[in-house]
């Protein structure tokens, strides 16, 4: 089943076409990996499936709606999240209160819980906390769940952006460069997460990254950027073969010095 | 957990009584009046911080103070609406005046914002200033009513009565405060941190940050509002001096009592602005130099304690770790 279509997907920034005619689908449950050389358009297109960036032209139909002009939170809102490249958390909060931030859209609070605390207010809060702390336990944050949130290492960081994403009940996650300026153990755990999340939450995930080995091992098909346009897609085996995307990746043979 | 209950209605039950009992002890027309001020002072500057919560600062604050008392005011002098209602008219009109702004100014952020709401405080004052027919221009607007006397189980209050108008003034900055609180406390107060640290992660998690700011900002000009309507029908006339309540000045004292106060906690507002007002009341004597005085404590607060009043003990404790740590060097 396809989640998100996106049809004929173009973004300019005065004359300079950052993204054209870009076709692309997304199937429910996979993990579908978008890579390419610098400035190929790769985070154009994601902020674009996130909403931080409106498209020139196109649609993006996710779900069979055409969301291409909601602004961010209502895209949030109908389930698509984003984890964003630099470690961009609630830097006041506590690692459990980041995730609650993350649940608050799913909560129906009401005004009910300002003034006074009723006891349907206080269930719902003793629900969130629970939930809360059922994210942690999946990302192995719960002994650090006092802690602040910027305290962690980098690594804790990243996997709490994940579990600020899960806990908004997305569908889709959008991950930009999830890898970057980890060691080893690190990114093994990380794409260990990604991996489980799909195979037990049934969680589909976009991943723009440079680290194409990762990529290769992690993903379950592969689309090439290149000056903003498609020049390959398919399972990551082809895709690394082609020979279109080597010349992208390395230059013309001959033409590179 | 009722321990620490225990200790909150202890404070709190403390506190009303000095409240209550402060005009009756003070015995004096001058420092019950002063007592109005300050709690007046306290309503907006808490007000102020609730916007602070979102990460901006208000320079123009006493444009919406503005708003509540020439409205207040000027409904009651020119249509002989009752008082009661007009003060929460004023409140209304700064929170709609807040509302429409709110759109364009929460679009920037910083010093864009700052100077947008000192601008807009500046011309709504010179709008006063020059619109004699209206508002008195320069003259101010006199003979603003006080509101109208009540009768309680035979007993008639009568608000021109500067104890009466105290109380009045104490339980509308209660209730007022009291609000503020449970909204900074609430889930609205909650993602409104969350958009201060961040508002690109806040409305990827489904956060309408516009909304949110609008909604934060029109709450507090509310209050603002309602502060400039407990101001006007106190003093019975406003003046769109530049040196008088509604100056770039007194804009600048708020934020300052803000901050020497600490803006991390709800009581820090309310700490600053009676420190500070008594400091400047008991230095009368200093005539002209008093704004210098004030900017003294402010600039030793910004480079020592920048936490503000309310991080006093945590900076002491800092201290006093520093001095023990250099004398022990000396000994040995």
């Amino acid at each position: 089943m396809v989640l998100l279509e996106i049809r004929n997907l173009s973004r300019r920034f005065g004359g300079l076409a950052a993204v054209s005619e870009l076709d692309l689908d997304i199937n429910q449950g996979e993990i579908f990996g978008l890579i390419g050389p610098n400035g190929a358009g790769k985070s154009t297109v994601l902020n674009m499936i996130g909403g931080t960036l409106a498209p020139t032209s196109g649609k993006i139909i996710f779900n069979g709606e055409d969301i291409a002009r909601l602004p961010p939170f209502q895209r949030a809102r109908r389930g698509i999240a984003r984890v964003f490249q630099r470690d961009v958390l609630f830097r006041s909060l506590t690692v459990l209160e980041n995730v609650l931030a993350g649940s608050s859209l799913s909560s129906k609070s009401g005004l009910d819980g300002i003034f006074v605390k009723t006891p349907s207010a206080r269930n719902r809060e003793k629900e969130m906390y629970e939930k809360a702390m059922e994210m942690l336990r999946f990302v192995n944050l719960v002994q650090q769940a006092d802690e602040m949130a910027v305290n962690l290492p980098h690594g804790n960081q990243r996997a709490l952006c994940l579990a600020v994403a899960l806990a908004t009940k997305a569908q889709l996650f959008l991950l930009d460069e999830p890898l970057t300026g980890m060691n080893n153990e690190e990114i093994e755990a990380m794409m260990g997460m990604i991996r489980t999340l799909r195979d037990e939450k049934g969680i589909t995930s976009i991943i723009v990254e440079h680290n194409i080995r990762a990529v290769k091992g992690l993903c379950d098909r592969i689309a090439v950027l290149d000056y903003g346009k498609k020049i390959a897609e398919g399972l990551p085996r082809e895709v690394v073969a082609n020979k279109t995307v080597i010349e992208a990746y390395l230059g013309v043979e001959g033409s590179a010095v | 957990m009722s321990r620490k209950l225990l200790i909150i209605i202890t404070i709190t039950a403390v506190l009303a009584a000095v409240i209550i009992i402060l005009p009756l002890a003070l015995n004096s027309v001058y420092w019950t009046s002063i007592l109005v001020l300050i709690g007046i002072n306290i309503l907006v500057v808490s007000s102020l911080r609730t916007i602070k919560l979102l990460g901006h600062i208000s320079l123009g604050h006493v444009g919406f103070s503005l708003i509540g008392a020439y409205g207040s005011g000027l409904l009651a002098t020119k249509l002989g609406l009752s008082v009661w209602l007009t003060m929460f008219l004023g409140g209304l009109m700064a929170a709609v005046l807040a509302l429409v702004l709110s759109y364009p100014f929460l679009k920037v952020k910083g010093i864009y914002f700052a100077l947008l709401t000192l601008l807009t405080a500046e011309t709504l004052r010179l709008i006063t200033w020059y619109w004699k027919g209206f508002t008195g221009g320069f003259w101010g607007l006199l003979k603003i009513p006080s509101p109208g006397p009540i009768v309680i189980g035979g007993l008639t209050i009568d608000f021109n009565n500067v104890n009466s108008y105290y109380y009045l003034t104490a339980i509308i900055v209660a209730i007022s405060l009291f609000i503020l609180y449970r909204l900074e406390n609430s889930h609205l107060g909650f993602k409104w941190r969350a958009i201060q640290d961040t508002d690109v992660l806040a409305q990827s998690v489904g956060i309408n940050v516009k909304w949110h700011k609008m909604l934060n900002f029109t709450i507090a000009c509310f209050f603002a509002g309602i502060a400039g309507a407990l101001f006007a029908h106190f003093q019975h006339s406003l003046s769109p001096d530049a040196n008088a309540r509604f100056g770039v000045l007194m804009s600048i004292y708020l934020v300052v009592y803000m901050v020497v106060g600490g803006e991390s906690k709800f009581s820090g507002p309310i700490i600053g602005t009676v420190v500070l007002s008594i400091i400047s009341e008991l230095a009368r004597g200093l005539g002209e130099y008093r704004p210098m005085m004030i900017g003294a404590i402010a600039i030793v607060f910004i480079l020592l304690i920048p936490e503000g009043l309310v991080g006093l003990p945590f900076r002491c404790k800092l201290w006093y770790r520093k001095l023990l740590r250099l004398t022990q060097r000396g000994s040995a």
